[in-house]
């Protein structure tokens, strides 16, 4: 593949590849660096990790960012199965308009949402600002996001599938509960892959409702910026570009397996 | 439970089951003679599957009764009724082995674990399978996909085995096999089979009783022989492939045979049973496999001999379908032409030919 588009076509993907790693490596690169800001390389250590895992700030925004994705995405996950299944399986007046009103939180701007959630929070009903208002906001925008993702996946089962195991004697929970659930299962992971990183790294809404004194990692990344310590910031997100890197890689050596 | 002489194993007394807009069932009475294999035939939509389902009890009937062994089982969920469905689909559990698959059933009546072992492990020999135990569904063949599907059915031992065209997805050779391994395995473990399809051979060949179906009504009920010979109405011939068909008014008769003058003026004679009416007679029917060809000269007695012309050969394997367009009528007769070495002398198109067919070969319609 030596001809002259081959060659073109090599050179674009690499300039393509190139421009949108580069920022990252940068990150990478100078999170070892012995600079406060991050931007200059002035020798290589490894300060600013010891000092993200010393920092008891730190660790509260990770904690929080963590129990916050953790419980969305079991949230979502649960209510969207049980959502999409009842939207796919049962006709009622009004269903598609529902299944249409679930699009809303995800195509609308994080900073409309972000906004409407907090005067709602506010002003409408009283809801604390914190765990509260970032669970609300985060499970309104993950369920519809599982619900979608698992529909698609409806469409493609063969629903026969629980006809035949009611015609061998299993009753509705227990075909549930031993084929329906299994054979989602691909579908409620793939969403709960979706959901999980989306959750954790949520800057807009999170920060909309967000109280004074609750900061989620994408906050405290957000504050530490404007205040200059850019160099932890490196080491933060190094470590939010190795870990889904080697997951997938994990994933990748998995399937080889098989 | 002892099933005794002469009770049906299943019966559908006239049976409603309507969806928005379309009577599926309409008014169907039947018996399923018990050990049977009893087939509802019938194009798309006739209204075989909700049949078949309304038994089985994926659907709720909206008039009439369905009985299981004499006894009414109208509003007993299908995963309590002692009936077991093979699917279209075939729905094997993707997630499951072979073996869990077929072990489904009989965990769910909560049989002891070696007694599960012991019946598996026996469906699976039955069926050719041992050593495909582990198996996932996704690493069978179509074949032995479909025998997964019975003995997990099988394995139940239920009093009756429902069957949803389970052969309509497998290759023409594949389909024939297994109709025979069908027919062997009913007859090997004497269940019941209600069997459900479009395929009026492959009805034939495993029926012991055929029910034919027409937009949701029963037309015909009788022995693969009798819906093939002697199918009481147009729709019926037409769908059994005896496709050359006078409609007409039957004019002269005696005690066993009439003469019918069809709507184009044509004569044709057919044998008749006594109970039939004169008024009753709507038409006639021949299967092209009954009309013998002559070259148009012969000079032959016959009880019904037509001249024409030949207008289309279509080469089918075994024999060749050949349609002849009459003289003197705009009519097309359909004639299969038997392809064996010696049989038929060659014809060509355009030849002129002459038909011939006894009163025995002609079918009477009624209307």
């Amino acid at each position: 593949m030596k001809s002259l588009t081959g060659k073109t076509l090599l050179a674009i993907a690499t300039l393509t590849y190139l421009f949108m790693w580069v920022p990252a490596i940068m990150v990478i690169v100078f999170s070892f660096s012995n600079d406060k800001l991050g931007v200059r390389w002035e020798g290589f250590t490894l300060r600013w990790y010891s000092e993200i895992f010393s920092n008891v700030a730190v660790r509260d925004a990770f904690g929080m960012s963590l129990t916050v994705a953790v419980i969305t995405v079991v949230v979502s996950t649960a209510v969207g199965t049980l959502a999409a299944y009842g939207l796919y399986k049962y006709k009622f007046r009004g269903r598609e308009a529902l299944r249409m009103s679930l699009l809303l939180p995800i195509i609308m701007p994080a900073v409309i949402t972000g906004g409407a959630l907090l005067v709602f929070f506010t002003r409408v009903l009283n809801v604390p600002l914190g765990y509260p208002s970032i669970l609300i906001a985060h499970i309104s925008f993950g369920t519809p996001l599982a619900i979608f993702i698992i529909l698609g996946r409806m469409a493609r089962i063969d629903w026969s599938l629980e006809e035949a195991s009611a015609d061998l004697g299993a009753d509705r929970l227990t075909t549930w509960r031993k084929i329906t659930i299994p054979v989602l299962l691909p579908a409620i992971i793939a969403s709960a892959i979706l959901i999980f990183p989306w959750s954790f790294g949520d800057f807009t809404i999170t920060f909309f409702v967000a109280g004074a004194g609750d900061t989620t990692l994408p906050i405290y990344v957000f504050s530490a910026l404007r205040f200059g310590e850019t160099a932890a910031i490196n080491a933060i997100s190094t470590i939010f570009v190795a870990l889904p890197v080697a997951f997938l890689l994990l994933m990748g050596f998995y399937k080889r397996k098989k | 439970m002892e099933n005794s002489e002469g009770t049906p194993c299943v019966e559908l007394r006239n049976v409603v089951k309507g969806f928005p807009g379309v009577t599926a069932v309409d008014h169907v009475s039947l018996k399923v003679e018990q050990g049977k294999i009893f087939s509802l035939l019938g194009p798309s939509g006739c209204g075989k599957t909700t049949t078949l389902r309304l038994v089985a009890g994926f659907e709720t009937l909206d008039e009439g009764d369905v009985l299981i062994d004499n006894k009414v089982v109208n509003d007993i969920p299908a995963h309590k009724r002692n009936c077991s469905t093979v699917f279209q689909t075939l729905a094997l559990f993707p997630h499951m082995t072979v073996e869990e698959n077929i072990a489904y059933g009989l965990e769910r009546r909560k049989f002891p674990k070696d007694e599960i072992k012991n019946r598996v492990g026996e469906a699976l020999e039955l069926m050719q399978l041992s050593g495909m135990g582990k198996r996932r569904p996704s690493q069978l063949s179509g074949g032995q996909r479909q025998r997964v599907a019975l003995a997990r059915s099988l394995v139940l031992r239920p009093r009756i085995l429902l069957l949803d065209e389970p052969l309509a997805s497998l290759d023409r050779k594949l389909r024939k096999e297994m109709q025979t391994e069908v027919r062997q395995i009913q007859q090997e473990v004497g269940i019941t089979f209600l069997y459900v399809t479009h395929d009026q051979k492959e009805a034939l060949s495993i029926s012991d009783t055929i029910a034919v179906m027409g937009k949701g009504r029963l037309e015909q009920v009788g022995t693969p022989n009798e819906i093939y010979e002697t199918p009481r109405t147009m729709f019926i011939a037409d769908f059994m492939g005896a496709t050359n068909i006078f409609l007409g008014k039957a004019i002269t008769s005696g005690s066993r045979e009439v003469q019918l003058e069809s709507e184009d003026g044509l004569r044709v004679i057919a044998t008749k049973n006594k109970d039939i009416r004169n008024e009753e007679i709507a038409g006639i029917s021949v299967h092209p496999e009954r009309i013998e060809v002559l070259p148009e000269g012969t000079d032959l007695e016959a009880d019904n001999k037509f001249r024409g012309k030949i207008a289309e050969m279509n080469y089918q394997g075994d024999f060749t379908e050949v349609k002849i367009c009459l003289n003197h009528v705009d009519r097309f007769i359909t004639v299969h032409l038997s392809n064996e070495p010696g049989q038929n002398a060659r014809f060509s198109l355009g030849e002129g030919v002459l038909l011939c067919w006894s009163r025995h070969s002609s079918n009477i319609l009624i209307g």
